[in-house]
């Protein structure tokens, strides 16, 4: 199949030039079973990973009707000298401290085994708790952060501090007023306590309180769910819907009722930490594709059709393919033609869990199939969550109807788990209603286009500034590199220094050497919020010199490309 | 006002020296500890230097016969 759709030309229609200007033949596709492949804009360096799909024939058949720009620039080889050498230096110190320790020179604050249980098999030792003992804690201060006011574009924090460096903190009693905010998940920003959606979940906890004090099954089940359900499944395009109060449960407690063992499940590297659970506790067998990697996918469901299951060779009974919309620590967006394109040809079944994408991609927000614009009938399983982009909580499945009415009754979490608490049902119908426009007003689209225009000012800026920012140009998730321990520390503490509200990951969450801050662009975001977080950013970035980026580009968005440049290129 | 600058140059190179060293992380003791490890190590080498460079060199040209 791929050397057939290699060698076909543009299909006759109209071919929408790639926006750098590359010309469609040259792009290395010599190899043929790519439909990836390497494009190499001038201002590139070969090494990096940028990704250009043009709409042409060279892509699989035009599957793509707007360029696919994602970049993952590569770490800078003294940086991660640097950060080796920073980490084996904290490592020593481990050891030092934790000899301390050991020998009572030094007060252990940590969980230790008792006296009486010094023979036994040691508890502690492993990495995991080393690392917890002497890394975590030395820069704790920088998560957990108590808020005391709504998460919005800005929000309040509780001051407090630590005398004895991050095992104990103390509350000063003062109030951190006014951070900006740009760490929460508040896409479309709805996490608000004015307005209309606040209103009408006020309205409905008078009238039906706030527990509900059953599961769906027994007496949960409120005309409030209902509803809720119906306009789920109409926003989403299919044809039932079903929610479930936690959005991780969603994914952890259903995927184990789709398949079972005999079944395959096909994981994206980067697949969040509730797909995972879920692909274990189901029992089958799992096999992991490079992130986002489609001649990864193909060869994976091409080896499972052709050799079956592993020692009998029987052909599997299910192979479903789980993926996510947008990848919360990549910020890179699913390439989702293409997996319903090999979804269909080999005939495996697709779960899309579109926790971070739904409402914040689309032109209309409904998500990365809208993104795209795909008939939403090709995903078989559509998962999200509420917590991001609607300021509910909780998560939905979406689907044929035969295939809610046996999630119905087969999944643990509609069979044991208490029902979602009415104010939050409100929230969701309000903030539905909002997005679709069936409240009468506008207000949902605009919400949904200042979102992109604020994700593509700020993914901009950043990049001209030199910072090494991952992701799809599209994505409201900008995960920018620091990569060395102390950094991921400092840069936390410097911005709340400034008054902004920043989420710093390292490891276990990442890789180890890539540590990242990720930043989450919301639609209450004003342009002077984001020119004022940016300029922040900019001084900081300087502070502590994480301006990583080795190509500076020019702050230019409308340069005319002169095409005759790469007539001159020698591939 | 020019001794300012330069104690601000320094502050910020002696920042980025303990940014990349992992030592913004540790205690002050820590620091102290690793800092005098290290001034002695390269004190110790800049020493070992000083000391026997020109022998080191009269040997280089004695070996290409430059000089008796």
């Amino acid at each position: 199949m791929t050397e057939s759709s290699a060698n076909k030309p543009a299909n006759g229609e109209v071919c929408h030039r790639a926006k750098n200007g590359v010309k469609p033949g040259r792009n290395g596709f010599v190899k043929n079973h790519h439909h990836n492949h390497h494009q190499q804009p001038m201002y590139c360096y070969p090494e990096d990973k940028v990704q250009h799909t043009a709409c042409n024939g060279s892509s699989g058949l035009g599957l793509y009707s707007r360029p696919f720009i994602e970049s993952f620039e590569e770490t800078p080889m003294l940086v991660a000298v640097l950060t080796y050498m920073g980490y084996g230096i904290l490592t020593i110190f481990g050891y030092l401290r934790d000899f301390l320790r050991d020998w009572k020179i030094e007060r252990c604050h940590i969980a230790r085994e008792r006296e009486e249980q010094k023979d036994f098999v040691p508890l502690y030792q492993d990495f995991e708790n080393f690392y917890t003992r002497n890394l975590y804690m030395r820069i704790r201060d920088s998560w957990n952060r108590p808020i005391c006011s709504v998460p919005g574009a800005k929000v309040d924090l509780v001051e407090r501090v630590s005398h004895d460096y991050n095992w104990t903190f103390d509350y000063t009693g003062r109030v951190v007023e006014g951070v900006i905010n740009m760490g929460s998940y508040n896409y479309l920003g709805f996490a608000e306590n004015t307005g209309y959606c606040a209103d009408a979940s006020a309205e409905v906890t008078m009238k039906y309180g706030v527990g509900v004090a059953s599961t769906r099954q027994e007496m949960g089940n409120l005309d409030r769910h209902e509803e809720m359900e119906e306009l789920v499944a109409k926003f989403l395009g299919v044809e039932s819907a079903m929610a479930f109060g936690m959005g991780f449960a969603t994914n952890s407690m259903n995927i184990p009722a789709l398949t079972g063992k005999g079944c395959l499940i096909l994981s994206d590297e980067l697949n969040h930490a509730s797909l995972v659970l879920g692909a274990r506790l189901s029992g089958s067998t799992i096999r992991v594709f490079k992130h986002n990697n489609m001649q990864s996918l193909e060869k994976m469901l091409r080896d499972a059709i052709v050799h079956g299951q592993p020692r009998t060779h029987r052909p599997w009974k299910k192979i479903l393919i789980l993926v996510e919309g947008i990848y919360s620590m990549e910020g890179s967006i699913v390439r989702l033609p293409e997996v319903i394109a090999l979804k269909k040809r080999y005939r495996a079944y697709l779960y899309l869990d579109e926790a971070h994408s739904i409402g914040a991609l689309g032109p209309g927000g409904r998500g990365v199939v809208d993104y795209f614009g795909l008939d939403p009938r090709d995903v078989d399983v559509m998962m999200g969550t509420f917590t991001k982009s609607f300021g509910a909580a909780g998560g939905y499945i979406g689907g044929r109807r035969e295939l809610m009415e046996y999630l119905r009754s087969h999944s643990h979490s509609a069979v044991y788990a208490a029902s979602m608490s009415p104010p939050v049902v409100e929230q969701i119908i309000a903030s539905m209603k909002c997005i679709m426009g069936e409240d009468g007003t506008t207000l949902g689209l605009d919400r949904v286009q200042q979102l992109a225009e604020n994700t593509l000012y700020f993914r901009r800026r950043m990049t001209e500034m030199g910072f090494i920012i991952y992701g799809n140009n599209d994505s409201p998730v900008v995960p920018m590199m620091l990569y060395m321990p102390a950094k991921i520390g400092a840069f936390g503490r410097e911005m709340l220094k400034r008054n902004i509200g920043v989420v710093v990951v390292g490891f276990p969450a990442t890789p180890i050497i890539e540590s990242r801050a990720r930043f989450c662009i919301s639609a209450a975001h004003t342009k002077d919020m984001l020119d004022t977080a940016l300029s922040v950013i900019s001084e900081v970035g300087d502070l502590l010199q994480v301006k990583y980026s080795r190509h500076r580009r020019l702050p230019s968005m409308d340069r005319v490309v002169d095409h005759s440049i790469y007539d001159q290129i020698q591939d | 006002m020019a001794f300012e600058d330069v104690w601000k140059k320094i502050s910020w190179l002696y920042y980025q020296y303990i940014l990349v060293t992992a030592l913004y992380m540790l205690e002050p003791w820590e620091r102290a500890i690793f800092n005098s490890i290290l001034v002695s190590v390269a004190g110790m080498a800049v020493y070992t230097g000083y000391v026997f460079m020109p022998q080191h060199i009269m040997a280089i040209l004695h070996y290409f016969e430059m000089v008796q």
